[in-house]
C-alpha cells in the first residue's frame, strides 16, 4: 500500500507542468546524443549538470536521467541507419538492424527498436518501483563495516565486467580512489594533495574529471578518423510499424531482453553495454537459425535494445537504495543529488518522498514521451546525421569549456578538464577504461570514511569484516570475483 | 618498449609518489586511529603492485609501441585552442574569445576564411543566446564589456 501511495503522489509532482517540461527536455537532449556519434550520455549529462543548478532539484533530477535512458532510444537510430553506434550499448544493434536496413527494412527495424525499447523501459521502471523500496529496507540494516563491503564488491564486479584487461582495470579503479582522496580529509579536516593550488582545495570535481575523460578525449579520438569514414550508408526509411509477422518473432526477445536488461543494470558495471551483448548471445543461442545472425534478424534488434533500455532503469536501484553508483552516469547524478542537498541512500524516500517518488514516475511518462517523439521524428534525426563533424566537434568543445567553468566561475575547472582530457586520449591510446576510474573516483572517499570508521569501532581489528554475515558475505564474493578469472577464460566481448 | 610497459612505468612512478606523499606529508596513523594518509598510502602500494605486475608480463608480450597514424597537427591544434580559450576567456570576455575558437576549429575544418568567419558569428551569437540570455550563466566580460 505504502508504495501505491507513493506512486500516485509521485504522479502528482511528476505531472506538473513545469517537470512534465525538463522530463521532454531531457529525453529529447537524450535522444539527441544518442544519435549523434561521439557524444555519449555521461558527458552529456556532466555538460548540462552546471545549468540544472538553477532548478528545483526535483525538475533537475528528472531532466538528467531523461537524458540517460533517451540515449538508449537514440543510439539504435545511428546503429541501423548508418551502421555506427550512436553509443556503445547500440554496438550489438548494428549487426542485425543495419543488415535489415540495407535489405530495405530500416522501418520495422527502427519500429521494433523502439517498441522494444519503450516495453523494456516501462517494465523496468515497475521493477524498480517495487524492488527499490524493499531493498532501502535492508540498506537501512547496514553498518559502517556491510558499507565498506559492498563498495569492494561493488569495485570489483566494476573491473570484473570491464571490456579489457581486468588487471587494468583495477589499476585504473584504484588510481579513481587516489584522485578521490584529493582536497580535504573528512575526518581528520586536513588538506590531502593539494600542494597549495586553490582548485583543488574542495577536491577534484567530478564534472570537469568526467567532461576530460569521456567528451575532450573522445573528441580527439574521433579527429583521428577522416570525416569520409563516418557517412557510409544511410538507409531510406519506410513503413515504421513492424508486421504482425515481426510482432510474432519479437515478443520473446524483448521479454527476455528486458529481464536479463534490468539485473545485469543492478550490477555495478555490468550496464547496459553487456546487457546487449549478453542479449544477443541469448537470442543467437535459442534462435532456430542462428547461422542468420548478421544478415539481418530482427530478433537480434529487439532483443539487445530491451536488454540496454531495461538496463538503464536497473541502474537506479544501487543509486537510488544503496547511494553506489553503478556507471559513471549515476556518479553524476549522484553528484547532482548531493549537490542539491539530497543524500540517496535508503533514506532517501523518508527524506525526500516527493523527489523520490516523482523521480520514478516520471521515468513512467519519459518512456511515453520517447515513443511518441521518436517514430514521427525519425526522419529528423535521420537528416541530423549528415552534420559533419568538422561542424559538430566545435561545439562539443565549446560546450565542455562552458560547462566546466560555470561550475564555479573558475577557470581551474577547465584546466581540470583539459587535464583529464589528454590523460583520457592516452588511456585510450594505451587500452586503459576510463569508467572504474570514474566509480573509484566517486565511491572513494565513502569506501575510505567507512574503513577508518569500522577500524575505530573495531579497536583496529581487521576481523570485524568477516564476522558480520552480510560483510563477510560480501568479502567473499568479491574475493570469488577476484580469483576466478585465474581459472577460467573470461569471454571477450568484440570489439565493435 | 611495448605499450604496457610504457604504461606500468608511468602508474608505478605514480604510486610510488602518492605513497611516499602520503607517508611523509600526511599521517598514516594506527590501526586504531586511522590518519589522512592511511588510505591513500595503501591505495599507493596497491596501485603500485599491480603496475609491477602489468610490468611483469609486458616483457612477455613483443608488441612495439605503435598507434597507426597519428594526426599530430589536430591533435595540438585542438589542446592548443582549448588551453588559450581557458587562459584568455577572464582577461579578454566570453563573446571575443569564443568567437576566435570557433572560427580557428571551422578553418581547420577546411572551410574557407569567409564562410567560417560567418559560421563563427552566427554560432558565437547562439552560445550567447543559450548560455548568458537563457540558462543566466555568469561568463567574464572582459573587453567591450560584452
Amino acid at each position: 500500500m505504502e508504495i501505491l501511495q507513493g506512486v500516485l503522489n509521485g504522479f502528482q509532482v511528476a505531472l506538473q507542468p513545469i517537470n512534465l517540461f525538463y522530463c521532454f527536455i531531457g529525453v529529447f537532449i537524450g535522444t539527441l546524443v544518442g544519435v549523434l556519434p561521439g557524444l555519449g550520455p555521461a558527458a552529456a549529462i556532466a555538460l548540462l549538470l552546471p545549468s540544472t543548478f538553477a532548478l528545483s532539484p526535483v525538475a533537475a533530477i528528472i531532466m538528467l536521467a531523461g537524458i540517460y535512458y533517451g540515449s538508449m532510444y537514440g543510439g539504435s537510430t545511428t546503429s541501423i541507419l548508418v551502421n555506427i553506434p550512436g553509443e556503445a550499448a547500440s554496438v550489438v544493434t548494428c549487426l542485425d538492424g543495419h543488415a535489415m536496413a540495407r535489405q530495405g527494412r530500416a522501418g520495422p527495424a527502427l519500429g521494433i527498436a523502439a517498441f522494444g525499447s519503450f516495453i523494456a523501459g516501462t517494465l523496468s521502471v515497475v521493477l524498480l518501483t517495487f524492488l527499490a523500496p524493499l531493498l532501502m529496507k535492508v540498506a537501512l540494516r547496514f553498518g559502517p563495516p556491510e558499507n565498506f563491503s559492498l563498495m569492494i564488491l561493488g569495485t570489483t564486479l566494476v573491473t570484473y565486467f570491464a571490456q579489457g584487461s581486468m588487471l587494468k582495470a583495477l589499476m585504473m579503479a584504484l588510481v579513481g580512489v587516489l584522485i578521490g582522496s584529493v582536497g580535504v580529509d573528512s575526518i581528520s579536516a586536513r588538506y590531502r594533495f593539494t600542494f597549495g593550488i586553490p582548485t583543488l582545495m574542495d577536491g577534484l570535481g567530478l564534472v570537469p574529471v568526467i567532461m576530460g575523460l569521456f567528451g575532450i578525449s573522445e573528441v580527439l579520438q574521433n579527429l583521428e578518423r577522416t570525416t569520409h569514414e563516418r557517412m557510409i550508408y544511410a538507409a531510406p526509411v519506410k513503413g515504421l510499424l513492424p508486421s504482425r509477422e515481426d510482432w510474432r518473432r519479437s515478443a520473446m526477445p524483448i521479454a527476455r531482453g528486458s529481464l536479463l536488461g534490468f539485473f545485469l543494470g543492478i550490477l555495478p558495471g555490468a550496464g547496459a553495454i553487456i546487457a546487449s551483448f549478453a542479449a544477443y548471445a541469448i537470442e543467437k543461442r535459442v534462435s532456430k537459425h542462428p547461422e542468420k545472425f548478421g544478415s539481418g534478424e530482427i530478433e537480434g534488434v529487439a532483443g539487445p535494445e530491451a536488454a540496454n533500455n531495461a538496463a538503464a532503469g536497473g541502474a537506479f536501484i544501487p543509486l537510488l537504495t544503496l547511494g553506489i553508483p553503478a556507471n559513471a552516469v549515476m556518479a553524476i547524478l549522484l553528484g547532482a543529488l548531493l549537490i542539491h542537498g539530497l543524500q540517496p541512500g535508503p533514506l532517501l524516500v523518508k527524506q525526500a518522498p516527493d523527489l523520490f517518488w516523482g523521480f520514478i514516475t516520471s521515468m513512467y511518462i519519459g518512456n511515453v514521451m520517447l515513443l511518441v517523439l521518436n517514430l514521427p521524428l525519425i526522419g529528423l534525426w535521420a537528416r541530423l546525421l549528415r552534420v559533419p563533424y568538422a561542424v559538430l566537434f566545435p561545439f562539443i568543445l565549446l560546450f565542455c569549456l562552458v560547462g566546466s567553468y560555470s561550475l564555479n566561475n573558475n577557470i581551474g575547472d577547465g584546466v581540470v578538464m583539459w587535464v583529464f582530457g589528454v590523460l583520457g586520449y592516452l588511456m585510450k591510446k594505451f587500452d586503459y577504461e576510463g569508467a572504474p576510474l570514474i566509480l573509484a573516483m566517486v565511491i572513494g572517499p565513502m569506501m575510505e570514511e567507512a574503513l577508518r570508521q569500522s577500524l575505530i569501532l573495531s579497536a583496529g581489528s581487521f576481523s570485524i569484516f568477516f564476522a558480520r554475515p552480510i560483510s563477510a558475505g560480501f568479502i567473499l564474493a568479491a574475493a570469488l570475483l577476484l580469483i576466478l578469472p585465474l581459472f577460467t577464460r573470461r569471454s571477450k566481448i568484440p570489439e565493435a | 618498449m611495448s605499450r604496457d610497459l610504457t604504461s606500468s612505468l608511468f602508474w608505478l612512478g605514480f604510486a610510488i609518489f602518492v605513497s611516499f606523499e602520503s607517508l611523509t606529508a600526511l599521517k598514516l596513523g594506527s590501526l586504531r586511529q586511522p590518519g589522512p594518509g592511511f588510505f591513500p598510502f595503501w591505495g599507493g602500494v596497491l596501485l603500485g603492485m599491480f603496475s609491477l605486475i602489468l610490468l611483469a608480463r609486458s616483457f612477455m608480450s613483443r608488441e612495439r609501441l605503435s598507434f597507426g597514424a597519428l594526426r599530430w597537427p589536430a591533435l595540438f591544434l585542438v589542446l592548443g585552442a582549448l588551453l588559450s580559450y581557458l587562459l584568455f576567456l577572464e582577461a579578454i570576455g566570453f563573446v571575443v574569445v569564443t568567437f576566435c575558437f570557433l572560427l580557428l576549429l571551422f578553418r581547420f575544418g577546411e572551410t574557407g576564411w569567409i564562410k567560417s568567419a560567418a559560421s563563427s558569428l552566427v554560432a558565437t551569437s547562439l552560445a550567447y543566446a543559450l548560455f548568458r540570455l537563457w540558462l543566466q550563466v555568469q561568463l567574464p566580460r572582459g573587453w567591450f564589456g560584452i
